[in-house]
């Protein structure tokens, strides 16, 4: 069986910080055995009262001491534990990010953003539980029952076995009621998301519900969606409700059973049961300590069940397929063709080709127009050129180099490629132009808006191209303006031109051809059917 | 269900308290029971202990050990009950409270006018304000939970200590109150990293989304180490916070309670010699080590009901200009269709830009109106003219009364319109037609040509049409709507553009359709395609601010801008 990337990453990042991962087990396991000491020390003093004596100040002092070390070490064992699992999702989440870039091309467009960063904030989260409050927990807790069984085990043997025989039920009675709330909760989680989705909805449609005068049916949707939220509430609110006190009510008949079988007189029970005063106080200590950890370990359960859940759902992304890799050692030929497509054939799925037998080349400084109708693969081709992808036969050369070996690194000083719709990235207004991309200086950046012409506007903001960006903004004309400039900002060779005035007014439709036409000046341009380059009689190839 | 009743003024918190008091005092009298019960535990252990060893000094007998071990099960079942009771009536009543606050708002919500909820961001409020209401019914559960919780219990304990020596309980609650001060001291900071830790978590959720939404961006541009790197500190930054907040939240419990614990030294050192001195007994002494032992588990949890109180605090000043007395909703009344008459009739924007104006006309029941022109012609403001969201200059009546003087639902009963935007709720096709209305569908499915497609889906109008009708194509989601309008059919029909998804020889089944069925409405037709406009009775025209009637023929002969447009579209066609 293939290893689990997950628990691969969860261990290399435990391997990497050994002492910070020894130290959580040393505090685990010391504030076990830690805990199992104060009671022994009030054995001690209760037994010594019973006889008459006095209690030395130590004895009072050491039974706080130990107090004090069971809460000193859980609280390090929590500081580690934390430290430790953020440790751990640090490492998965980095450990994400690098599989997002070699992932291929095609997987990337498959992958619905939302969810795959679901997978990266919520999913992570979970993994984390999954360690610190999942496995790490139940250990400790599981080791505590034991313990505390040893330990009554040698005080009184009788009563170990009552416990052996009780555990089991109690556990399974917790697990009925946990799985049951569980139900519960899952219902209310379904019935406040239909809530939540209600409110924006009618937001939306607030029109239609107000010209139709659908106020009251809308309203008794609503309703129904809360009264089922309240149904499931409720049904939880038992099970809430009667949980502890039913633990409480156990815990206080072992104790009553203890007194009562320690006080028989009964010689072969008192070989079984029999026990100092202080000793029955010291167990009814320990028997109240058994019933904690066993609710927890209920919850343990639940959160491993859902955290596995979300580590499959990271496995899953960590077993996309990845592209291919790129070579750094390509030699651009300076005499071939700017661009030199071949008998290029491509298809997405294995039957459905997309091109077939598509050729054509294109020299510096030369203007070629891609039309035909839709899905006849204008885009794909950009694409191939791009070097997302790999052709299914023949090839797509830029410069006499393979399109898709061709390393990131070098291709924003390759393309300028101004996709329809202009994707804003978070950050300032030379971030959208620059995408973070250090090479590209402010003068670069400047030159850049001041060929499409927006450089005045930038000037006109309160802080210039340190303005934060917002929708707001820009007029729709004018991000299309930005997604020039982040283009041409790097000083591309050939200009990819994805159709862009698809959804513009005339008036805004002239100024983005005109920043267009200054773009291309003394550059490769490959357009998709645009009008500009139909009418100044660029060479069109038709791809039906 | 009635959430409503029993509240008489919903904005203030107080009639909801008022509105539980049934609840509410199930909830009292089992809480001052089941608290005062509390002391029933360590009094009988410390009992059992003393009678144990007095049995084994041959002072007592194994009959008193158990009827104590009796008495001590049997009163703890009384208490455990009552106990039961409690947690379920306090869960019973944040609940119904969550119940009646979240009806409240959405009677609240679905009264407001579009252009209320457009402005000022109260779609978005009203939408987190679901959060806000759990929050606050949560609080005040809280709230009424530790009232008895913590204050009853501490009082019980605290009178039971200072019973049993009060030089010492005074001493040892002291120190109680100490590890107290120290948390809300505490809770500021507490707080503070808690919010940084939550405002990096937005700052890496927002970066993380866009580094995978712009994935292929970045990659094209080469960008995506860069971008990396912007996450990569981002991690960082993430981790570092997360442990600040979680080790104030999850190391300093253990470290109260060493703090509260201090006191044990000296009542174990005390109270031990009381009993050699035959002071106490060895019950006194048990009872009160574990009663002191309780008592300041509760103390360290004191500091958490202030912060739930402080929590609901604030999500209720949130909710509190939602939660009015709603009005009552009022079904639109059937109306037969009259003359509507529009004089004059214009629109300014708020900053005083024309987008139209001069327009008059007379339409009769069962006439059809085409209304087109250039793009932002103001030809689907025309349109909204007639809904009355925003005022209007000149004047258009229906039968006689204008329309900005009538009553919303009147209005309504009057004014059916169908946008650019079909508005339609992720649910059935079913559901998005009908609308609570009780009417076979299957004719209505045919008027607008969508029976044939409905029958080739697995699940016929049951089928859901996903968040807004995505599942859908446009024509349909158009199609489903003027369904949905011809099923709430009104005397006078806006329609905005309702057929510019669909082929040209649905567009003429479905006009020759909705035409039977209007036979006596008064059907207003925006379009930017003219296909239909022959057969219009009237046309009217809009162009630089102006709008005026005509008919087809006559534009045709007259205006240049029209004709043009006909007879391009109409090549297109071809």
């Amino acid at each position: 069986m293939k290893r689990n990337p997950v628990f691969k990453t969860i261990f290399q990042s435990m391997a990497s910080h050994l002492i910070l991962s020894i130290a959580v087990a040393l505090c685990v396991i010391g504030a076990i055995v830690s805990a199992l000491l104060p009671p022994l020390v009030l054995e001690r003093i209760v037994d010594t009262l019973a006889s008459g004596g006095n209690i030395q100040l130590v004895l009072a002092i050491s039974y706080f001491a130990f107090i004090a070390l069971t809460g000193l070490l859980e609280s390090a064992r929590e500081t580690l534990l934390t430290a430790l699992g953020q440790k751990i999702t640090h490492a998965l989440r980095s450990s994400m990010l690098a599989k997002l870039s070699r992932l291929s091309s095609h997987t990337l467009t498959q992958e619905d953003p939302g969810v795959t960063a679901s997978r990266f904030v919520n999913d992570v989260d979970t993994v984390e539980n999954l360690f610190t409050s999942g496995i790490i927990s139940m250990i400790a807790d599981l080791c505590r029952i034991i313990s505390i069984f040893v330990i009554l085990f040698v005080k009184n043997r009788g009563l170990a076995l009552v416990l052996v025989l009780l555990v089991p039920g109690v556990f399974a009675m917790t697990r009925a009621f946990q799985k049951r709330m569980l139900k519960a909760q899952i219902q209310n989680r379904v019935a406040v998301g239909r809530i939540s989705n209600h409110i924006p909805e009618t937001i939306r449609t607030i029109r239609t519900i107000h010209t139709l005068g659908t106020e009251s049916h809308m309203r008794a949707k609503y309703d129904k969606a809360i009264q089922e939220g309240y149904d499931a509430v409720e049904k939880n609110n038992f099970y809430d409700s009667i949980f502890s006190p039913i633990i409480v009510m156990m815990n206080v008949v072992m104790v009553a059973i203890v007194y009562v079988l320690a006080s028989t007189g009964n010689a072969s029970i008192n070989t079984f049961f029999g026990m100092g005063v202080g000793t029955a106080v010291a167990v009814v200590t320990y028997i109240s300590e058994i019933f904690s950890p066993l609710q927890s370990i209920g919850m343990e359960i639940q959160t491993i069940q859902s955290a596995v859940a979300g580590v499959h759902r990271i496995a899953e992304f960590m077993d996309l397929p990845e592209r291919w890799p790129c070579d750094a050692c390509l030699k651009a030929d300076d005499s071939a063709p700017s661009v030199s497509v071949t008998d290029l054939a491509f298809a997405y799925e294995d039957d459905k080709r997309v091109l077939d037998g598509l050729s054509f080349e294109v020299h510096a400084n030369e203007h070629l127009t891609l039309c035909g109708r839709t899905g006849c693969g204008k885009s794909t081709t950009f694409k191939l050129l791009l070097g997302q992808y790999k052709p299914l036969a023949g090839s797509v050369r830029i410069h006499g180099q393979d399109a898709y070996k061709i390393p990131d690194s070098e291709k924003r000083r390759l393309f300028g490629y101004v996709e329809q719709n202009f994707s804003s990235v978070p950050g300032t207004v030379a971030d959208q132009i620059r995408l973070f991309d250090a090479t590209i200086s402010d003068e670069m950046v400047m030159a850049a808006a001041k060929t499409v012409g927006l450089h005045e506007t930038i000037m006109g903001m309160e802080k210039g191209y340190d303005t934060m960006c917002q929708s707001s903004l820009f007029s729709q004309g004018q991000w299309q303006l930005l997604s020039i400039a982040r283009a041409i900002a790097a000083q591309p060779e050939i200009m990819l031109l994805d159709e862009i005035t698809a959804n513009l007014d005339a008036q805004t439709e002239k100024t983005v051809l005109r920043a267009l036409k200054s773009a291309s000046e003394n550059r490769t341009v490959i357009s998709i059917s645009h009008r500009l380059y139909e009418t100044e009689g660029g060479r069109t190839l038709n791809l039906n | 269900m009635m959430p409503m009743k029993g509240i008489q003024s919903p904005d203030k918190v107080s009639s909801f308290f008022k509105s539980q008091w049934k609840v509410l005092t199930v909830v009292t009298v089992t809480g001052i029971l089941y608290n005062f019960g509390l002391l029933v535990g360590p009094i009988f252990e410390g009992k059992l202990a003393q009678s144990l060893l007095d049995l084994y000094r041959g002072q007592s007998l194994f009959s008193d050990i158990l009827v104590l071990a009796a008495l001590y099960v049997l009163s703890t079942l009384v208490v455990q009950f009552a106990r039961y009771l409690k947690r379920l009536y306090v869960r019973r009543f944040a609940n119904n409270i969550n119940r009646s606050m979240k009806h409240i708002l959405y009677a609240n919500l679905i009264h407001k006018s579009k252009v209320a909820l457009d402005s000022e961001n109260i779609g978005s409020l009203m939408t987190k304000a679901i959060s806000d209401v759990d929050q606050c019914a949560e609080g005040m559960r809280k709230f009424t939970t530790e009232v008895f919780d913590t204050g009853i219990a501490f009082l019980c304990y605290a009178g039971l200590l200072v019973v049993c020596d009060w030089k010492l309980a005074l001493a040892s609650l002291l120190i109680s109150c100490l590890s107290y001060l120290i948390a809300e001291k505490l809770k500021g900071i507490v707080e503070k990293t808690g919010r940084a830790f939550k405002e990096s978590s937005g700052r890496l959720n927002s970066v993380v989304l866009d580094r995978v939404s712009n994935a292929g961006l970045y990659r094209i541009y080469g960008s995506e180490k860069a971008v990396d790197e912007i996450c990569e500190t981002n991690l960082s930054d993430y981790e570092k916070r997360a442990v600040k907040a979680e080790v104030l939240i999850s190391a300093m419990p253990p470290l109260y309670k060493i703090i509260s614990m201090l006191s044990v030294i000296a009542i174990v050192f005390f109270c031990g010699r009381n009993v050699a001195n035959g002071v106490w007994t060895i019950a006194t002494f048990t009872i009160f080590l574990s009663s002191y032992a309780k008592l300041s588990t509760k103390a360290s949890k004191a500091a958490k009901l202030f912060n739930s109180v402080q929590k609901a605090s604030v999500s209720w000043k949130r909710i509190k200009p939602f939660m009015r007395q709603p009005e009552t909703d009022e079904s639109l009344a059937s109306v037969a269709c009259k003359d509507l008459k529009v004089k004059d009739l214009g629109y300014k924007t708020e900053n005083g830009t024309i987008i139209f104006e001069g327009l008059s006309f007379t339409a009769k029941p069962g006439s059809i109106i085409g209304i087109t022109g250039p793009v932002a012609s103001g030809k689907s403001t025309l349109g909204k003219v007639f809904l009355c969201e925003r005022p209007y200059v000149g004047s258009a009546a229906f039968g006689g009364t204008e329309l900005s003087s009538m009553k919303q639902h009147d209005l309504y009963s009057c004014i059916g319109y169908l946008g650019h935007d079909t508005e339609l709720l992720s649910d059935s096709i079913e559901e998005n037609i009908l609308l609570g209305s009780d009417v076979a569908l299957d004719d209505y499915l045919k008027a607008v040509c969508f029976d044939h497609e409905i029958s080739q889906m697995p699940e016929g109008i049951q089928t859901r049409i996903g968040s807004g009708g995505v599942r859908l194509s446009g024509g349909q989601q158009q199609r489903v709507a003027l369904a949905r309008t011809l099923v709430h059919k009104k005397p006078v029909l806006v329609l905005d553009d309702p057929f510019s998804a669909l082929d040209k020889t649905t567009e003429m089944a479905v006009f020759e359709n909705l035409r039977a069925m209007c036979s006596d409405s008064i059907i207003l037709l925006i379009s930017h395609r003219l296909t239909l406009f022959p057969q219009m009775d009237n046309v009217i025209w809009m162009e630089d601010g102006k709008a005026s009637l005509s008919d087809h023929e006559s534009l045709m002969a007259s205006n240049a801008a029209y004709k043009n447009l006909y007879e391009i579209q109409e090549g297109e066609n071809k």
